[in-house]
C-alpha cells in the first residue's frame, strides 16, 4: 500500500500542488501544512500514553475503580448463626508499596525488591464496620485501614512510588527512565501478564458450526455470571443450546416459556418478511407438535430438561428450576427485573433475525478474525478477576469462622469478627502465587489457563518492550487453521502486520501496534440516559412489530438492545459531537452498521482503538498554530483531544469513516486522516529501516531477531543481577534511523553497531550467509560482548537451629590452589579473575538437618560437610567476579548471589545479523592487511556475500547502506521510516545519492577496491558502506561441543546425553541406516559398542543364560548348571546383558545360543 | 632465473609531509612492492602499546578488562621501538617482560573528589620512561590546549576510583591493532587522462558542462577563457568510469581515454601519531628490507629451516 501511495505521489506530485489543490485550499482560506508537523504529536501522544500505557491503564482501573466495585459487591459478611453479626466493608485502597518485617511497615522500592527476591507489593487496606458482642450487648464498631492482604503492584502504575518521578528521583531510586514499567516484581523475578485475545463479550455472532448449522451465539458475562448461549438452525429448525438443559430445546418453547405465547407476535418481532416467517414456520410447528401452548406448559417441558446438577441447590418450589435459568443464565447479560422477559425475547429474536439474515445472506455471516469481535484482556482485568476470586474465598472462610465461634456454647470473650480477618493469607498468597506460576485457576469463573505470566526476558531493551505488546491467543497453537493466523485488513494501525514469532504460533501471537490503546471499562448508566435523550425510543414501548420496521436503527449498547431510532446518522453524529466535545468519554464507539441495521455503541474494556486526525469534508482540523502550540510546549496531545482535533476510532467506527492516508489524498468524502502511516508498525518492526522495500518475510525475521540482539539493557545495567546478561561493549545508535527508534528510546538503548560493510565475495569461508571479518576491528571493539551470569548459594537454616556455615579458606594444603580466589570471608572476592574448577564459596552444610534441636556453637567440625560450591565455566576461558550481593531470602536464610563475568571478543562461528532479517554466521577472521581497501584508505569491518541479496530481496538494507554512507559523509543522521518517503520521514535515494555524490562518492554507492592481498585493482565496483549490525546471543562458546573419552549414565553405562553433562555424540538410526547401506561394519560395531558400552560377560552354551566369573577358580561358572564347563566368554553391549536381567526378572527367560563364528 | 635482471630502481617523491600525515609518489615499480609496502606499515611495524594491565582499585563504571582494553589502544610515542626488544626475546628478563629493554611501566592514579565528572584521560598516565608517553595531539591540531585533554579512558562520578599499574611492551600490529602505527595507509594507481580534443571540440557548452559534472570528483572544469574541458586534478579521479559512461551517452565515446600507469602510485600515509608518518615509512622500508634478507639468507642454508619453518622451505622452491 505504501509503495503504491509513493508511486501515485511522484507521478502526481507536480499536478496535485498546481492544479487541484489551491483552488480547493483558497475557496476555504485554510493554511496549507506540510504532513511532517504532525508527526510531532506521536512523541507528545507517546508522553501521555506511553508505550505500555495499555497495562498501565487496565491496572490503575482496577486499583481505583475495579477493586471497589469488587468490595461493594461483596461487602456485607452476616453470620448465620446470629445473623444480628456482621462485618460489611465500607471502603477499600490499595496503600503504598511496602513491606512488613517484625511487625515494623518499612517503604520499598523496584530495586531493592529485584535485588532481594521480594514481592513489590502494596498492602490492600479496608475500613470495615462491625458489631461485636455476644448475646444480649452488641456494639457497633469501626476499623480503617486494616490490611486484609498484599497486592503486587504494576511498576509506574498510579500506586507504584515510581509514577510521577523525573529522571533524577527515578535514578535514585536505581530505576532506569526508559524502562516502560507494566510488569510486577515476583519473588525477585519480573513477570509480566500478556496480553490476552478473546472473542468479544455479550455479542450476537454469527457463525458456522462444522456441519454447517448455522448458529448465533453470546458469551453472557454480567457481574453476577458467565455463560455462553447458542441457538441454532438444525435442519430447518431453530433450537436453543445452553449447558444448564441436557439437549437442545426448541426456541419457540424458550420463548413460550419467557410468556411469548402468541406465535404470531414471534413472526412479528423477527420481522414481517415472509422469508422470515417461512424460515420460522417449522419451529412453530415442531412446537405446537409436542402440544406447547402456554407459558406453563413450556416451562412444565423445561422442567424435565433441565441438568441435574451435582449439588442441586434447593429449587424453591413455587418456580421450579427451568425459570430460574432462563431468568440468570439465558442470555445473562440481559437483565430481567421483576420477571419481565420481553427484553429477553426481543433479544432472542434479534438474534434469530440476524441468524435468518445470514441464511439467505452468506455475506451477514460474522468474522471470528476480525479484530473488531475480538477483546484484549489486560492485566488490570485478569488480576481483578483473581482478587474476586480470592476475595470472596476470604470472605466465605472468615464467614465459616464467625459461625464456628459463634456456635460455640460457651466463650469467655466478646467475638471480634475482624480479628480473623487480619489473619487470612488467602489473598497474598493466591495472587502471589498466581502471578509467579501463571496459571490462573479460577473455579468460580471456570477459568484454567496456563502460562498466562512469563518472565520478563531482560536480553535487550527492544525484547523488554516486545514483551508488553506481545498478544498471546485464545486457542491452542496445535489447530491447523489458516484463518486466525491470516493478516486481517482490520487490523490495520491496531496489530503490527510484521511482528510475529515463526512456526507454530505464526499469526496467532501478535503485537500492538506503536499507537494502538486498548480502552478499559466505562460507566454504562450516563450513557444510557444520554441515548434516551438523543431520542432513542425505549424498548419497552415497542411492540414487536415496530422493531424492525424500515426507517429505523435499532441502537444497541455493549451488546444490550436498549430501542431504536429513526435518524440513525444523525443520532451518530450527535453521540460522536458529545465525545468530541469532552462530554461522553473518549473511548466511547459510535458505529453505525447499515447492513444489520443498528447503531452500536461500545463502552466496555478490551477494545483496540487509535488516534486520528478529525477532518472536516476532507479538511483536517489540526492547523498549522495548533502545532505550533504544541512545539511551544503550550498545548499537549489532550489538549487535542478536547479541542475534537483528534479523537480515538476503535475497529468498529473506522468502518464509518474515511480516513485518508495523508492530507493531500484527502477528498471531500474524507473524515478522518491518519496521524502517520509508519504507526501501523509495532516497536520491533519500527527498528527496520526502509521496512516497505523488503520482503514481508525478512522483516517478521528482524522482528523475532532483535529481541535476540546484545545491547544495553537499561540504565540500571550494572546494577542488576539478573541469571543471564548479554551486553555489548561499546553499542552505538545507528546511523540510519527511524522515528520509532527515536521515540522509544532505541537510540539511547542501542543493541548493535554501525560496521562498514562490503558487498563482495572474499576467501570462499563466506557461503552460505558466512561473513568475513576484519580481525583489527575485532582488536579495536567491534562485536566484544560482556557475559554475565548469577550463580546463587543460600546458607541454609535447619529446623534443628543448625545451619550451613562459611569458613575461612584454608590457604596452604591439598586443595588450597583452588580457593586462591576467595577472601577470608570464605566467598569469592570481586575483581578476582576465576577459572574453571575454581572454589567460589567455601561452604559446609550441617548434617544434623532432622531431629533432635540442637545449638548451633557447640556442633564440632564433624557435624558439617564440604558443600563448597566450584565454577564450572568453559575450559580456557578466564572469567571474573563481577560482584557479591548478600541478602536475606524470604526463609531469613542468608543468599548469596555471584554475579561472574566474562568478555568475549566474536570469534569464528558467532552469529550476526543486520536488520534486515539476514542473519550470518562470522565465517572467518581476515588480517586487516588482507582486506581490501579504497583508496581513501577505508576498509571494510565485515565482507557480505553478495548471494544474500537477490532470494532475499532485503532492497532496505541496501538503502540503509547507501543512507549510511551519505550519513557519515555529510554528518546527519539518515532515517529510513516506514513508507516515509511521502511525509519527509525517509530520505529518498535521490536525495542520498545526491550527497553521495557531492562527498565525492559513486552515486550508487559502489567503491573502486583494491585487493589487500595483491594490491591491484578489483575487477567490479564494490558496494560499500556501513550497516548496522547486531550481535546475537547465539555464541559458539556456549554451543561447541565434543568429547573423547567421558562420563556415562551409571545405569546403562553408556556415555550421558547433552552438552551440559559432557555427554556423547549419538549415532542415531538414520546415521546407522546410512552406514548399513554403505556397509561400513566394522564402523557401526565400533560405534555402538566399543565407544559405546562393551561389557563382557560369561554365556553358559548349554543353557543359554548368563553366568558370572569366578576370580577364585579363574573360569567362568554358570549359575544355574551349578558348574564351569560350557562357559563361553563374549562380548555385548551392557545394555543388552541389561536388558536380558530385566526380562529375567519378570520371568521371561532369554537364552543366548552360541554358534562358531 | 640466471642473467636477466628486473631490478628496477623506485623513485620516492613526497608532495606533502606533516607528523601524522605524508603524501607521497612511489614511482617506477609495480603493485607487489607497493602493496609490500602498505601491509608492512599496517602489519609489521612496531610500536609500544599497554599490553598488560594490573588493576589496584577500579572502581569506576567499566569493568578491569574493559578499561584495559581502551589503555592498549591509547597510541603512544613509539620512536624507541625499532631499538627495543620483543619481550618474547627478551634476555635480561627471561620474557616476562618487567624490564628496561623490552617494558615501560605506567601509572594511573585518579580519584574523583568532588560532584563534578571527573575524565580519566591519557594525560593521567604516568609513564616511567619520557620518551614513550601517550600521544600527544594538541599541538598538531591546533586546538586550545586547556580543552583538549588527551584521549579519555573512563569518567568518575564523587567517590570513584582507578589506581592501576600498566606494562607497555613492543608489538607489531599483526598481533593486535593497538600496535598498528598506521590510521590510514592507502595508495592509488596515478591516472592519465587524455582528452580527445578534436571530438571535445564537438560538444556545445552545455554538453561539456554537463560532461565536467558527471564526475563525482572535481577531474575536469571547463576553461573560463577558452571554454575548453581541462584536466585539473587527475588524482581526484576515482576510476569510477562515470565520465566514460558520460562521453558513451552522449554518443562520442573515446571523448576522453583513462588509463591507470601500472608503475607509479600515489601513498597516503596517516599515523596515529605513535611515530611521525615519514618514520613510519622509513620503518616500513626497513623492516620490507630486513625481511627480503631474511630471504636471501636462507636461499641456500637448510639451517634456515629452522628459523622460516616451513616457508623456509618454500622459498628455496621446495
Amino acid at each position: 500500500m505504501g509503495l503504491k501511495q509513493e508511486d501515485l505521489l511522484l507521478n502526481n506530485s507536480s499536478n496535485w500542488n498546481v492544479d487541484e489543490m489551491p483552488i480547493d485550499k483558497q475557496k476555504l482560506a485554510a493554511p496549507i501544512k506540510s504532513a511532517v508537523d504532525k508527526f510531532q504529536l506521536l512523541p507528545e501522544f507517546l508522553k501521555v500514553r506511553g508505550l505500555v500505557k495499555q497495562h498501565l491503564d487496565s491496572f490503575n482501573y482496577f486499583v481505583n475503580t475495579g477493586i471497589k466495585k469488587i468490595v461493594r459487591a461483596n461487602e456485607r459478611i452476616a453470620s448465620d448463626v446470629d445473623p444480628s453479626i456482621y462485618l460489611r466493608f465500607k471502603d477499600v485502597r490499595i496503600g503504598e508499596p511496602s513491606m512488613t518485617i517484625d511487625g515494623i511497615s518499612e517503604k520499598i522500592n523496584p530495586h531493592t525488591c529485584r535485588l532481594s527476591d521480594m514481592t513489590y507489593a502494596a498492602p490492600i487496606l479496608v475500613n470495615i464496620e462491625y458489631i461485636q458482642g455476644s448475646h444480649g450487648q452488641k456494639t457497633r464498631l469501626e476499623k480503617n485501614d486494616l490490611v486484609i492482604g498484599r497486592m503486587p503492584i504494576m511498576l509506574r502504575s498510579c500506586c507504584c512510588v515510581l509514577f510521577g518521578k523525573d529522571e533524577a528521583e527515578l535514578a535514585r531510586l536505581g530505576e532506569c527512565p526508559l524502562d516502560p514499567g507494566g510488569y510486577f516484581i515476583i519473588k525477585g523475578a519480573e513477570k509480566v501478564i500478556l496480553i490476552q485475545e478473546q472473542l468479544s463479550k455479550n455479542r450476537i455472532i454469527i457463525d458456522a458450526d462444522k456441519k454447517g448449522n448455522i448458529n448465533a451465539s453470546v458469551t453472557s458475562s454480567s457481574e453476577a455470571t458467565k455463560s455462553k448461549t447458542v441457538i441454532q438452525m438444525e435442519k430447518d429448525k431453530i433450537y436453543l443450546l445452553l449447558n444448564q438443559f441436557v439437549k437442545k430445546i426448541p426456541i419457540m418453547v424458550v420463548m413460550k416459556a419467557m410468556g411469548m405465547e402468541s406465535d404470531q407476535e414471534v413472526v412479528q418481532m423477527v420481522g414481517r418478511d415472509p422469508r422470515y416467517g417461512a424460515l420460522l414456520l417449522p419451529s412453530i410447528e415442531e412446537c405446537s407438535g409436542v402440544g406447547i401452548y402456554t407459558q406453563e406448559q413450556a416451562l412444565e417441558y423445561l422442567e424435565t430438561k433441565v441438568k441435574r446438577a451435582m449439588y442441586a441447590a434447593p429449587a424453591s418450589q413455587k418456580e421450579g428450576r427451568a425459570l430460574p435459568i432462563l431468568r440468570d443464565v439465558f442470555l445473562a447479560n440481559v437483565p430481567v427485573r421483576c420477571n419481565n422477559f420481553r427484553p429477553k425475547c426481543l433479544y432472542v429474536a434479534v438474534m434469530m433475525r440476524r441468524m435468518m439474515e445470514a441464511i439467505l445472506n452468506k455475506d451477514a455471516m460474522d468474522d471470528k478474525d476480525y479484530v473488531g469481535n475480538k477483546r484484549l484482556e489486560l492485566s488490570g482485568q485478569l488480576i481483578s478477576l483473581l482478587f474476586e476470586d480470592l476475595f470472596k474465598t476470604t470472605i466465605s472462610e472468615v464467614k465459616k469462622l464467625i459461625d464456628h465461634a459463634l456456635s460455640k456454647p460457651s466463650r469467655s470473650s466478646a467475638l471480634d469478627p475482624s480479628q480473623f480477618l487480619r489473619s487470612r493469607e488467602t489473598i497474598t498468597v493466591g495472587l502471589e502465587r498466581t502471578l509467579s506460576t501463571g496459571n490462573f485457576d479460577i473455579k468460580r469463573f471456570r477459568m484454567h489457563r496456563k502460562g498466562m505470566t512469563q518472565v520478563l526476558a531482560r536480553l535487550s531493551f527492544i525484547g523488554t518492550l516486545g514483551y508488553m505488546t506481545k498478544i498471546s491467543p485464545q486457542f491452542e497453537k496445535s489447530r491447523k487453521v489458516s484463518g486466525p493466523r491470516a493478516l486481517q485488513p482490520s487490523q490495520w494501525g491496531m496489530l503490527c502486520p510484521c511482528d510475529t514469532p515463526e512456526g507454530e504460533a505464526c499469526g496467532l501471537v501478535k503485537n500492538l501496534a506503536l499507537m494502538t490503546h486498548v480502552t478499559t471499562d466505562e460507566d454504562e448508566g450516563p450513557l444510557i440516559s444520554l441515548c434516551y435523550c438523543l431520542g432513542v425510543e425505549d424498548l419497552e414501548l415497542l411492540s414487536g412489530e415496530e422493531l424492525h420496521t424500515p426507517n429505523s436503527f435499532l441502537v444497541i449498547l455493549n451488546g444490550l438492545i436498549l430501542g431504536k431510532h429513526r435518524r440513525p446518522q444523525h443520532f451518530a453524529q450527535a453521540m460522536r459531537k458529545l465525545r468530541r466535545a469532552g462530554k461522553v468519554g473518549e473511548f466511547v464507539s459510535v458505529f453505525v452498521n447499515e447492513k444489520q441495521r443498528c447503531v452500536y455503541i461500545a463502552s466496555d474494556g478490551g477494545r483496540v482503538c487509535r488516534p486520528l486526525v478529525i477532518a472536516d469534508k476532507g479538511i483536517s482540523r489540526i492547523k498549522e498554530h495548533h502545532m505550533k502550540e504544541l512545539l511551544d510546549g503550550v498545548r499537549t496531545f489532550d489538549d487535542f483531544l478536547h479541542d475534537g482535533l483528534i479523537e480515538y476510532l476503535d475497529v468498529n467506527e473506522e468502518n464509518n469513516a474515511l480516513i485518508a492516508l495523508y492530507e493531500k489524498e484527502a477528498t471531500p468524502e474524507t473524515t478522518h486522516i491518519e496521524i502517520e502511516p509508519f504507526t501501523i508498525l509495532g516497536v520491533c518492526a519500527g527498528l527496520i529501516p526502509y521496512p516497505h522495500h523488503n520482503q514481508s518475510p525478512r522483516n517478521t525475521y528482524q522482528c523475532a531477531m532483535g529481541k535476540q540482539a546484545m545491547g544495553n539493557i537499561a540504565y540500571n545495567q550494572l546494577c542488576r543481577m539478573d541469571t543471564l546478561l548479554y551486553l555489548l561493549v561499546y553499542p552505538q545508535r545507528p546511523l540510519l534511523t527511524t522515528r520509532t527508534i527515536e521515540l522509544v528510546g532505541y537510540d539511547k538503548l542501542g543493541a548493535g553497531q554501525n560496521a562498514t560493510v562490503a558487498v563482495m565475495s572474499y576467501s570462499g569461508y563466506d557461503i552460505e550467509d558466512a561473513i568475513v571479518m576484519n580481525k583489527s576491528s575485532l582488536d579495536r571493539g567491534f562485536g566484544r560482548c560482556i557475559v554475565m551470569k548469577r550463580y546463587s548459594a543460600v546458607n541454609q537454616k535447619y529446623e534443628t537451629g543448625a545451619s550451613d556455615r562459611i569458613l575461612r579458606p584454608q590457604r596452604t594444603g591439598p586443595g588450597s590452589e583452588r580457593m586462591q580466589i576467595l577472601d577470608d570471608d570464605g566467598i569469592a572476592a570481586p575483581g578476582e579473575i576465576i577459572r574453571p574448577n575454581d572454589v567460589y564459596l567455601n561452604k559446609e552444610s550441617s548434617i544434623h538437618t532432622r531431629g533432635t534441636r540442637v545449638s548451633s556453637e557447640s556442633l564440632p567440625d564433624s557435624a558439617y560437610r564440604p558443600a563448597r560450591q566450584t565454577y564450572k565455566g568453559p575450559e580456557g576461558e578466564s572469567c571474573v567476579v563481577d560482584r557479591v550481593a548478600l541478602s536475606s531470602d524470604r526463609n531469613s536464610n542468608l543468599s548469596i548471589k555471584f554475579l561472574i563475568r566474562h568478555t568475549r571478543r566474536p570469534e569464528v562461528g558467532d552469529k550476526f545479523s543486520s536488520r534486515h532479517g539476514q542473519k550470518g554466521v562470522c565465517g572467518t577472521i581476515i588480517q586487516q592487511e588482507d582486506f581490501p581497501f579504497s583508496e581513501r584508505g577505508i576498509c571494510p569491518d565485515l565482507i557480505m556475500n553478495p548471494h544474500g541479496f537477490p532470494s532475499r530481496m532485503t532492497v532496505g538494507k541496501m538503502i540503509e547502506l547507501l543512507g549510511g554512507k551519505a550519513g557519515v559523509s555529510c554528518g546527519r543522521f539518515h532515517y529510513g521510516s516506514a513508507f516515509g518517503e511521502p511525509s519527509g520521514h525517509a530520505d529518498r535515494v535521490e536525495a542520498i545519492s545526491e550527497t553521495l555524490v557531492k562527498h565525492g562518492f559513486s552515486y550508487n554507492g559502489k567503491d573502486f577496491i583494491y585487493s589487500g592481498i595483491t594490491g591491484c585493482p578489483l575487477q567490479a565496483y564494490i558496494f560499500m558502506g556501513p550497516i548496522y549490525y547486531q550481535k546475537l546471543k547465539h555464541m559458539v562458546l556456549d554451543k561447541m561441543h565434543a568429547r573423547g573419552n567421558g562420563p556415562r549414565v551409571m545405569l546403562t553405562r553408556q556415555p550421558t546425553e547433552g552438552r551440559a553433562r559432557n555427554g556423547g555424540l549419538r549415532v542415531g538410526e538414520m546415521e546407522r541406516d546410512c552406514l548399513i547401506a554403505y556397509g561400513a561394519s566394522m564402523l557401526i560395531f565400533e560405534r555402538l559398542m566399543i565407544s559405546s558400552d562393551p561389557f563382557e560377560v560369561q554365556v553358559c552354551r548349554k543353557c543359554g543364560l548368563l553366568g558370572y566369573y569366578s576370580h577364585k577358580l579363574k573360569t567362568g561358572i554358570c549359575s544355574s548348571c551349578k558348574n564351569g564347563d560350557n562357559v563361553s566368554t563374549m562380548k555385548l553391549p551392557y545394555a543388552c546383558k541389561l536388558l536380558i536381567q530385566e526380562l529375567q526378572s519378570m520371568n521371561i527367560v532369554p537364552r543366548l545360543k552360541l554358534a562358531e563364528a | 632465473m640466471e642473467g636477466v635482471s628486473y631490478q628496477r630502481f623506485p623513485k620516492v617523491k613526497i608532495r606533502e609531509l606533516k607528523d601524522d600525515y605524508a603524501k607521497f609518489e612511489l614511482r617506477d615499480t609495480d603493485a607487489s612492492m607497493a602493496n609490500a609496502l602498505r601491509r608492512v606499515m599496517i602489519a609489521e611495524v612496531p610500536t609500544i602499546a599497554i599490553d598488560l594491565v594490573e588493576i589496584e582499585v577500579n572502581s569506576s563504571v567499566l569493568n578491569d578488562e574493559f578499561i584495559a582494553h581502551r589503555l592498549g589502544l591509547i597510541p603512544l610515542t613509539s620512536e624507541r621501538a625499532m631499538s627495543m626488544r620483543f619481550s618474547r626475546d627478551c634476555d635480561a628478563c627471561d620474557g616476562d617482560g618487567q624490564c628496561e629493554f623490552c617494558s615501560v611501566e605506567f601509572h594511573l592514579r585518579a580519584k574523583c573528589m568532588n560532584d563534578q565528572t571527573l575524565d580519566v584521560t591519557s594525560k593521567d598516565l604516568y609513564s616511567s620512561d619520557h620518551t614513550v608517553v601517550p600521544v600527544d595531539f594538541t599541538d598538531s591540531a591546533g586546538y586550545d590546549s586547556s580543552e583538549q585533554r588527551g584521549i579519555i579512558i573512563v569518567k568518575l562520578r564523587r567517590g570513584q576510583e582507578l589506581r592501576l599499574r600498566a606494562i607497555a611492551r613492543k608489538g607489531i600490529g599483526k598481533d593486535h591493532a593497538k600496535w598498528s602505527p598506521a590510521a590510514t595507509v592507502t595508495f592509488m594507481y596515478e591516472a592519465e587522462i587524455h582528452i580527445n580534443e578534436d571530438l571535445m571540440e564537438t560538444l556545445t557548452l552545455e554538453e561539456k558542462q554537463s560532461f565536467v559534472e558527471s564526475s563525482p570528483t572535481r577531474v575536469f572544469d571547463i576553461d573560463p577563457n577558452t571554454q575548453q574541458v581541462v584536466v585539473v586534478d587527475p588524482e581526484a579521479y576515482t576510476y569510477d568510469d562515470e565520465v566514460i559512461k558520460k562521453a558513451e551517452a552522449m554518443g562520442k565515446p573515446g571523448l576522453v581515454e583513462i588509463y591507470a600507469k601500472e608503475d607509479s602510485f600515489i601513498f597516503t600515509v596517516e599515523s596515529t601519531g605513535a611515530i611521525k608518518a615519514s618514520q613510519l615509512v622509513l620503518n616500513a622500508i626497513e623492516i620490507l628490507k630486513q625481511k627480503l634478507d631474511a630471504v636471501r639468507l636462507s636461499e641456500d642454508t637448510v639451517e634456515a629451516d629452522d628459523q622460516f619453518g616451513e616457508l623456509g622451505a618454500h622459498m628455496r622452491g621446495g
